[in-house]
């Protein structure tokens, strides 16, 4: 079935015609509806196509305590509106349409004039569409939804009350497209509000949307309002979806339609998603320009459209609390009043300033894609950056830049988790995460050696030791014999962890030279009787092995003495007997065998270091 | 073990002329105890507890310098807790600087108690090695630790430990005052004055006494008067004890206007000069 029915088309624009009139109170939403597999909606389809899209006003509109602020995309116009306003601003074709009072009020987007209202007849703004000349809206209460055609003029079209909950309409070339019962998208005769035919849809839809002209229907995905719409029941249509995510604040992108706007912000009014259908050039369905966008209060994510991995991250002085993506490129308002329009890869293209402090903010994008401006280096350094502006209470955020972080290739990559290790504004599990993925690092070493040249330092205020452990098993997976004997000198650094001391150890096992044998000498005497916990012990006998390795004879003969003296701390003492045979079998099997480690205690409880 | 513990202490005991100081008279104190080194040695090489705890006692007793080097080979080798404590009390009760070398690691021990213990002997051992290690021990988590250092740096006249006495002394550490107190010339002198009034006087306090009795061209008089009419104004009891137990402790070849300022001070007369 290449196209549906264009005998039905024939018998609703008959339909159509011998009803239109200024009647208000048309047929739709009837529940009677027989499934016509997609023929009435296709016939509305055929009979839009050819007409010229019409996009919204590309316009951010903003919430203030007094009312409402505006600036057109191009800079070119600024306005404010006095209101209690009662909703959150809609832009709707050229107009923004919001609740003031027991009014529904039209603002010219370009200069914020009035253009008309009309009563609100005791309902609730849900939401608005026009087509260029005229708005459908959708009022309603918990108990009914009305569907309310209104001229350029302000007079009103056709109409339709109904008890079922009615959602967010879009309108193009005299129709309004008005999503209901999870289901449908009724499409409606805006000159008196008969259906001309209905799209049944098999995924939830709750809101109709205006992307440049071009319409979608959805919630969850966006389905486009084509010549494949009419397969909405077999889930044929051009369709777009979000990939699987996992960001910070699970953040959502289009809210139900079925819920009348307001302008009260809240924390999610702060974590959203951004993300604007389009077409590609063998007229698949994209999300911008191969990337979508995510708020997690002050911070913005760029996502991959396919996959959901970051593209790119940045941390902006203010919270963002509205804005929409373009076809390419994103526009977002910022608490402090700031309009950031940002090309696809997340660089700012221009802003500008709305002079007011914002509660929430709407923008539309429009169909312009915004210019790509200059970059701001690799992902690596973005997430480094965005990091740095993090406050403690953005762990959520932070866990996850450090998830990204990790699986970057980059040197400097290895530098910022050495930082987020040390630092202490980060909380102890997120340590634990930057620790585990500096251990498994392969590069960047110089960056490892400077940090273990690092030590607690009372007096010069570094009060905090570097992640002698992590680094010890990098360095020794790469065996960077250059660390030996910074490693060394942190064994007898008190202030690092028992288990950070064990891992230095264990890596000096396979690192430690001739060199090292006098502060391997020191650590092994300062603790052989003194060990009061297993990473210690560990330590003591990772530290014996490393003796026994570098310092022959000398090394043996401490170690065979320790071994015999009562006063060696008792699993010391059993493990050290198993390091001296061990190393006696080495020695005479392949006298230049490189020592393969000691067998650690079994009740050690430490970490196993890559040998 | 019992049988060790007795040979040690019969040998101990019976003090032979072999063993006893050479040229030793009548009129001097009351002989030490005589040691055993090779006894000593075996003992402190045992493995038991109270055994090398007995021969360190015994060590001390008898004041014997050369057993430092029993008592070093013990610490490099290594032992529990209650022997290393008493351990370095003893190397530090014998004073010997080449024993500073086998005491200097444990101002880096995981424990805390070892560490203060290593500190306060190093202080007695003295030597550039036990400066160096205590100027490193001020930059210890551990505040007794960093109290240990300081007065031990100060008692060794390690001038040029200064700044890192002034870094730590509003953070926990006020025995640093009495180091800088003791050490300090010129403008150093003159910026651990001018912190009274910053800093508690309790923290300041333990440094004060031994500025103003120092004597030598690094602390002025003139810095010395001011410090007192500082003193002075403040009026409060603390500072009048301790002028009061300067003045008490004021050494014989101290500057004579200096004395005579404190005690002016301490009959509430001002000693800028503003009012004479």
């Amino acid at each position: 079935m290449k196209h549906c029915s264009v005998l039905y088309f024939l018998g609703v624009v008959l339909l159509g015609a011998c009803g239109a009139s200024n009647s208000n109170s048309g047929t739709g939403f009837a529940t009677t509806w027989q499934n016509d597999n997609g023929q009435s909606i296709a016939a509305v389809e055929r009979k839009l196509r050819p007409l010229p899209l019409v996009p919204n006003a590309r316009l951010a509109v903003g919430v203030t305590d007094t009312g409402l602020v505006a600036t057109t995309l191009d800079g070119k116009s600024h306005w404010t509106h006095g209101t209690k306003s009662a909703s959150l601003p809609i832009i709707a074709g050229n107009l923004v349409i919001v609740s003031e009072g027991d009014q529904i009020v039209a603002l010219d987007a370009a200069s914020g004039n009035k253009v008309w209202s009309v009563g609100n007849r005791g309902l609730g703004l849900r939401g608005a569409g026009n087509d260029g000349t005229s708005t459908a809206l959708i009022l309603a209460n918990p108990q009914k939804s009305l569907f309310l055609a209104v001229s350029a003029s302000g007079a009103a079209l056709g109409s339709v009350e109904t008890r079922t909950p009615l959602g967010a309409p879009a309108a193009r070339g005299g129709i309004a497209f008005v999503p209901w019962s999870n289901q449908y998208v009724s499409a409606l005769d805006m000159r008196n509000g008969d259906e001309l035919g209905r799209l049944l849809m098999r995924e939830q839809v709750s809101r109709a949307l205006d992307v440049g002209g071009v319409l979608y229907f959805g919630e969850r995905g966006l389905t486009r309002f084509d010549e494949k719409a009419c397969y909405g029941a077999t889930n044929q249509t051009n369709h777009i979806a979000l990939p699987k995510l996992d960001l910070p604040g699970k953040p959502s992108w289009i809210d139900s339609g079925m819920q009348n706007t307001s302008s009260d912000a809240d924390a999610r009014t702060k974590i959203r998603i951004y993300a604007a259908p389009a077409q590609t050039p063998n007229e698949n369905l994209t999300l911008g320009a191969g990337t979508f966008a995510a708020t997690y209060f002050h911070v913005l994510f760029g996502l991959d459209a396919k996959t959901g991995a970051l593209a790119w991250v940045r941390a902006l002085p203010a919270d963002v609390v509205g804005g929409a993506a373009a076809s390419s490129g994103f526009v977002v308002c910022d608490s402090a009043g700031q309009v950031r329009l940002l090309d696809s890869a997340g660089d700012d293209a221009n802003t500008l300033d709305l002079g007011s402090k914002l509660r929430v903010c709407v923008v539309d994008a429009g169909a312009e894609p915004i210019p790509p401006a200059a970059g701001r280096g690799s992902i690596a350094t973005q997430i480094s950056a965005a990091l740095d502006q993090l406050e403690p209470d953005m762990a959520e955020a932070e866990r996850y830049l450090v998830g990204e972080l990790g699986k970057q290739t980059e040197p400097l990559v290895t530098k910022t988790l050495i930082d987020l290790s040390s630092s202490p504004r980060i909380s102890p599990e997120l340590r634990s995460e930057t620790r585990r993925l500096l251990a498994l690092r392969t590069n960047g070493t110089e960056y490892m050696l400077a940090a273990l040249e690092r030590h607690y330092d009372f007096v010069s205020g570094v009060l905090l030791p570097p992640p002698v452990g992590p680094l010890a098993d990098a360095l020794a997976a790469s065996n960077e014999t250059r660390a030996a004997p910074l490693l060394a000198k942190h064994l007898n650094d008190p202030a690092n962890s028992a288990d950070d001391v064990a891992h230095a150890a264990r890596a000096l096992v396979k690192l430690a030279t001739k060199a090292e044998f006098e502060d391997l000498r020191t650590f092994f005497a300062l603790y052989r009787a003194t060990a009061d916990e297993d990473a210690l012990v560990a330590a003591v006998v990772a530290s014996a092995d490393a003796l026994i390795r570098v310092g022959g004879d000398a090394g043996r003969e401490i170690v065979d003495r320790a071994a015999h003296d009562p006063l060696t701390q008792a699993d010391v003492r059993r493990a050290l007997p198993d390091i001296l045979l061990a190393k006696a079998q080495s020695a005479a099997a392949v006298p230049t065998a490189v020592p393969t480690g000691p067998k650690a205690p079994a009740e050690n409880g430490s970490k196993k270091v890559a040998r | 073990m019992f049988d060790r513990v007795a040979a040690l202490g019969i040998c101990l005991a019976a003090v032979t002329p072999a063993f006893a100081a050479p040229g030793s008279h009548a009129e001097k104190p009351a002989a030490r105890p005589s040691l055993s080194l090779e006894n000593a040695k075996q003992e402190l090489e045992s493995g038991d507890e109270a055994r090398t705890l007995a021969a360190l006692d015994q060590i001390e007793l008898s004041e014997e310098r050369k057993a430092a080097a029993l008592v070093d080979a013990l610490l490099n080798r290594g032992a529990n807790i209650k022997i290393l404590l008493r351990a370095l009390g003893v190397d530090g009760a014998l004073g010997q600087e080449s024993s500073s070398a086998a005491i200097a690691p444990y101002t880096r021990h995981r424990m805390p108690e070892v560490r203060r213990a290593a500190a306060q002997s190093l202080a007695r051992t003295k030597g550039a090695l036990a400066v160096q290690a205590l100027r490193q021990a001020l930059r210890s988590s551990d505040a007794g630790t960093r109290g240990a250092a300081a007065d031990g740096l100060g008692a060794l006249g390690a001038k040029d430990a200064v700044p890192e006495l002034f870094a730590v002394l509003p953070k926990e550490t006020p025995e640093a005052a009495g180091a800088i107190g003791t050490l300090c010339g010129g403008d150093d002198c003159k910026k651990f004055v001018a912190l009274l009034g910053k800093l508690p006087f309790d923290v300041m306090q333990s440094g004060f006494e031994p500025l103003l009795v120092r004597s030598g061209p690094e602390v002025s008089d003139a810095l010395k008067i001011q410090l007192i009419e500082a003193l002075r104004k403040l009026a409060t009891a603390k500072a009048n004890e301790l002028l009061s137990n300067t003045l008490a402790a004021y050494p014989a070849n101290g500057s004579p206007q200096v004395k005579q300022a404190i005690d002016r001070a301490l009959h509430g007369h001002s000693v800028s000069g503003d009012d004479q």
